[in-house]
């Protein structure tokens, strides 16, 4: 489980997290909805000890953030939003491999690893390719691929959908999901986009570094989606 | 106009080149860039100049894309030359030879990284580069960084004509000083951003500088005759 308890965060002098509270139970897929500006991005990546609390702690699975990074980072992944600038190697394989090599797994192992990766994410045939090469849609699934190869307990995707067309919008949703049932791995969806919510059984609404709304999708009603500031009707 | 980048990018070809070690062809690389400059004579330039086309040919590198890649390297060419010309007109054939002795180099780290994955360079420069462990220097470092900087040189000159075509859209005139700082700085920033998004990255993958390639390097028969070949070849030509 990851909780943030009584979690407050400042840059500079303004504080963007107020006071969140929340658990995440392993199994769900959770989102994290907004508007521009009101904290997600900044809560989660305090999941992933990217950043650390200001005030409050957040413990993965028992482990604070503060204390032991690597554990914690070992357990959640981080896809990231701009994610042509996370593919660290040129050729795809190459950069599947990073994280394990990280991790000082043997090299026949990294090797399987990263072969049983791609076969899942079904891009075997981009294993050589330059990522220079590849389009948005495809470098998203290496940017995914490389965190899946970590074997993360949970992903954190932070607006997976913004700078794709709707056949990837939709093809992306459809991995996430499927690692959420098949997989059983726990996803945290950062999204502005309410159509991202469909797959999602929790939802957390955040608004000005506060939490506006924590529960059931079908909870949802107009009114909490006006005040949030999402409603474009 | 990232098809056009091939400088550095490495591509899956079955030759004798992309077999050899990487850690030979970092030796070859350094050996024959220092060698290059000992030659004086032009015969010596010439069977040099042979030797690099002839690997180059044997890494099966298509000529034209070598030459597309070069295009950003012409113009210090022609500066090189225009200085020569304006400054020691008598000593031309000697800014020729400079600006030639630059093409070889450029020729053979296109070679390099056309035939060797950055995951095998970055593990040939630890393995080099142990010895250094001693001055507290981590190899890893160096080769991470090598090898960001192979992946990110076309990003950023991608980055870099996206900015030039919006502002261009908006009637930027690049003759004026105004406008070429303001590219600059939008350029620098971005990249500023994009490395610390890249850092966000490789900290969020656990990267460890202590971590050493677990890739297994063993010399093979290729490898003992492209050394005799190399070795052969610099003592002849010397």
């Amino acid at each position: 489980m990851i909780e943030a308890k009584n979690l407050y965060f400042k840059y500079d002098e303004e504080f963007v997290l107020k006071g969140i509270n929340i658990k995440i139970k392993e199994g769900c897929f959770t989102a994290i909805i907004g508007a521009n500006g009101s904290g997600k991005t900044t809560l989660a990546k305090h999941f992933n000890s990217l950043l650390t609390p200001t005030k409050g702690n957040v413990l993965v699975d028992g482990i604070d953030t503060r204390k032991d990074e690597f554990d914690s980072r070992k357990k959640v992944g981080f896809v990231f939003q701009n994610f042509e600038d996370q593919l660290i190697h040129s050729i795809v394989e190459e950069d599947v491999a990073f994280g394990l090599e990280n991790l000082e797994w043997s090299n026949n192992i990294i090797k399987k690893t990263v072969e049983q990766t791609l076969d899942k994410l079904k891009i075997k045939n981009l294993a050589k390719r330059n990522v220079n090469m590849l389009s948005l849609g495809q470098k998203q699934m290496v940017a995914l691929a490389g965190v899946l190869a970590m074997n993360p307990m949970y992903i954190v995707f932070d607006e997976p959908t913004t700078m794709l067309d709707a056949k990837n919008k939709n093809n992306i949703m459809g991995v996430i999901r499927d690692l959420n049932i098949k997989n059983k791995i726990t996803i945290i969806l950062v999204t502005n986009v309410l159509d991202d919510l469909k797959y999602a059984d929790r939802v957390i609404i955040l608004k000005d570094g506060s939490v506006l709304y924590d529960g059931k999708k079908y909870k949802l009603n107009k009114r909490i989606m006006d005040k949030a500031g999402l409603n474009d009707k | 106009m990232i098809n056009k980048l091939y400088f550095g990018q490495y591509s899956h070809k079955d030759t004798i080149v992309h077999k050899i070690d990487p850690r030979l062809k970092l030796i070859y690389v350094f050996a024959l860039s220092v060698f290059i400059f000992t030659l004086n004579k032009y015969l010596g330039i010439l069977f040099f100049t042979l030797f690099v086309l002839l690997i180059a040919i044997a890494s099966k590198i298509s000529m034209k894309k070598l030459l597309q890649s070069l295009r950003p390297f012409y113009l210090m060419f022609v500066f090189l030359l225009v200085m020569y010309l304006i400054f020691s007109r008598n000593q031309l054939n000697q800014g020729i030879v400079v600006i030639w002795r630059f093409l070889m180099l450029l020729i053979m780290s296109y070679v390099l990284t056309y035939t060797t994955t950055t995951s095998d360079l970055v593990a040939a420069i630890e393995k080099l580069m142990k010895p250094l462990k001693i001055f507290n220097i981590k190899p890893r470092n160096i080769a991470v960084m090598i090898s960001i900087t192979i992946r990110f040189i076309p990003a950023m000159l991608l980055q870099f004509e996206r900015l030039r075509e919006s502002m261009l859209a908006r009637l930027a005139n690049f003759r004026n000083l105004r406008h070429i700082k303001l590219i600059m700085l939008s350029a620098l920033e971005k990249m500023f951003k994009s490395a610390s998004n890249l850092s966000d990255a490789m900290q969020s993958r656990l990267y460890n500088e202590n971590a050493e390639s677990h890739k297994i390097m063993r010399l093979s028969s290729n490898d003992y005759i492209s050394l005799l070949i190399i070795a052969v070849f610099i003592l002849v030509i010397y």
